[in-house]
């Protein structure tokens, strides 16, 4: 029991350790590479873009933005300080730009992960006690074809359907700009313009999380303890629920932490699609406009989040599932 | 036994449907010049004509044949899966085959890189990439599978350090078999399952990035693509001409990802040793 512990802690620890790595290395290639870029590279860059038109003192003050040798550690320390620079297109503090960004993104990531997670997870658990039935079989032929939907498509499809065509939700924006509302009226707004993009997103994750549910239920299920729980008699909601379907959450969980980077990027898309007004717009606008600093510092924030993300769901997972220390000693 | 997975191959319909999608897709982009006689980037037609007999899907608003442009797109973005699918299974069969079969320091070594390389959440690196650098594209392709190869590799080396303890290859350690006769050998062809879950997997992957990218206008916008076509269309959208420009694109977008993945779906419950024989311990 001791031993096993102890090693546990190792694997874990080893794992947190390469988190961190990562993380470094993230920071570190985005400090390193600008300094990579040739010399006359703010010519190269922005003289085939018809968007953007640099003044001479820009020119200079980019140049010199990316020739500074600050040294890996003043990088680090700004990067914690907020300052990440100046954006070119928009003339002010890239970290303002992003802290605007940031709540609409983190609004429809959470909100569509609920909801795909709690939709993917009951229809697995439903699928897999239906085995071989016909309402499973059309449910999994349902999940895989939608798996292969990327969400451009989706995005570009619901987009044409239910804004252009039917014109029942807004194509664009997260609320109706200087309508001055009360709050409720205010959120049933923002509820109106998230609904679209929220479903492209739900979608998209829902199908992985569906597929992934019903094979690890298919496993649970077959196990002796629930042939116990039916011959006491239990209900069949209390059987799935309350004995297998904790087990088969797992798996989930982890899915999760590993696939949120794809998630991010994917939300990213959907945003531009319905010109919604988070990180993705941002980033979408700041490539548009070639705007270094800002396409740098999104990268990097959200990388660095992912990161943090995936090390607290690492730690959530040992508490939720004792099992996990067995898993580790393979 | 193998026949048996044949057959059961064939009967798949998931498969059978992956396969016949991808044979189309194939074609379309290996003699798809030959169907269509305008040239992609020739920007010689009037501009947003609509679909007529020459032009069977019209022209876009610089004056370019939306058709051969779409043939053209499907081919870049088949290209880039492909090669970058190669190159991430190349190397991650190679480390994954070493690490399992030497253990040690060097599978330490190895594991712990991928481990490293697992977390760094590639999209982002390939946008950065990309924005400051503006690579070719099969470069990044190249890119993207250096830093996607460690879940081959960790399946791979799983593998390897259970086959490693089967008769066989205890046998050939007897009769003095070398390390690289051994795994070039016994190991190399006994995992060939995997290498078709692999490939395909990372090739759906690299497309669905390819199309990320290529939307938010991080590929050269010389060099046709799927996302790029969409990304210029959905400019255009409030004309009347989304059915004809918008569509095609997101249409052959959907099926190419769909064909890969059902294949992989139907791959993996066929091969995997892992779903076969314990399925869902997937802590490797």
């Amino acid at each position: 029991m001791m031993l096993s512990s102890r090693r546990f802690t190792k694997k874990r620890i080893s794992l947190l350790l390469a988190y961190s790595l990562s993380a470094l290395l993230m920071i570190w290639l985005s400090y390193l590479l600008p300094s990579l870029l040739p010399g006359d590279f703010v010519t190269a860059m922005y003289s085939t873009s018809e968007d953007v038109t640099l003044t001479a003192a820009q020119e200079s003050e980019l140049r010199a933005y990316y020739s500074q040798d600050t040294g890996f550690s003043e990088y680090l320390l700004k990067l914690i300080r907020l300052d990440w620079g100046n954006s070119y297109a928009f003339l002010t503090p890239v970290s303002e730009l992003f802290f605007e960004a940031l709540p609409w993104t983190l609004l429809l990531l959470v909100s569509a992960n609920i909801l795909a997670a709690l939709t993917g997870f009951i229809a697995g658990v439903e699928a897999a006690f239906r085995r071989n039935s016909r309402f499973e079989r059309s449910l999994v032929s349902c999940g895989t074809v939608l798996e292969g939907l990327p969400e451009i498509c989706t995005g570009v499809i619901l987009l044409a359907v239910f804004s252009l065509y039917l014109g029942w939700f807004p194509a664009a924006g997260a609320e109706t700009a200087y309508a001055e509302l009360s709050f409720q009226a205010w959120l049933l707004d923002v509820g109106h313009h998230l609904t679209l993009p929220l479903a492209s997103l739900v979608i998209a994750y829902f199908p992985g999380n569906f597929l992934l549910t019903r094979t690890s239920m298919i496993m649970v299920i077959s196990q002796p303890y629930i042939k116990t729980a039916q011959a006491k008699g239990l209900s069949g909601l209390r059987i799935r629920y309350a004995h297998a379907a904790r087990n088969a959450l797992l798996p989930l969980v982890t899915r999760f932490g590993l696939r949120l980077a794809f998630t991010v990027t994917g939300a990213f898309v959907v945003e531009r699609i319905h010109a919604y007004p988070g990180l993705g717009t941002l980033l979408f606008n700041a490539i548009r406009l070639r705007d270094l600093p800002v396409i740098q510092a999104i990268v990097l924030i959200s990388s660095i989040m992912v990161l943090a993300m995936i090390m607290v769901l690492e730690l959530v997972y040992a508490y939720l599932d004792p099992r996990v220390q067995d898993a580790y000693q393979r | 036994m193998h026949i048996n997975a044949k057959k059961k191959m064939l009967r798949d319909p998931w498969l059978l449907t992956g396969g016949i999608l991808f044979f189309f897709f194939a074609t379309a982009s290996i003699f798809g010049s030959a169907i269509c006689p305008h040239d992609p980037s020739a920007m010689e037609f009037t501009p947003l004509s609509s679909p007529c007999a020459v032009h069977p899907l019209g022209v876009n608003d610089c004056g370019q044949d939306i058709f051969a442009g779409l043939i053209c797109a499907v081919r870049n973005t088949v290209l880039f899966g492909l090669t970058c699918a190669a190159v991430s299974l190349c190397i991650g069969v190679l480390i994954g085959l070493t690490a399992g079969w030497f253990g040690g320091i060097i599978d330490m070594l190895f594991m712990r890189l991928a481990d490293v390389l697992l977390a760094v959440p590639a999209i982002m690196v390939l946008i950065l990439i990309s924005a400051l650098f503006q690579p070719p594209p099969l470069t990044l392709a190249v890119i993207l599978a250096l830093l996607i190869w460690p879940t081959i590799s960790k399946a791979i080396r799983a593998q390897t350090l259970i086959v490693r303890e089967s008769p066989h290859v205890r046998a050939a350690v007897q009769m003095g078999a070398g390390n690289s006769y051994i795994i070039f050998r016994h190991l190399l062809p006994e995992l060939f399952p995997l290498y078709l879950i692999g490939f395909s997997g990372k090739c759906r992957m690299a497309m669905f990035m390819e199309a990320s990218l290529a939307f938010m206008g991080l590929i050269d916008p010389g060099r046709k693509s799927l996302g790029m076509m969409i990304h210029y269309a959905l400019k255009y959208y409030y004309l009347d001409i989304w059915w004809n420009w918008l569509l095609p694109p997101v249409l052959c977008l959907s099926l190419l990802i769909m064909t890969v993945t059902f294949i992989v779906i139907s791959l993996e419950k066929m091969l995997d040793p892992r779903l076969r024989e314990n399925f869902g311990e997937s802590s490797a």
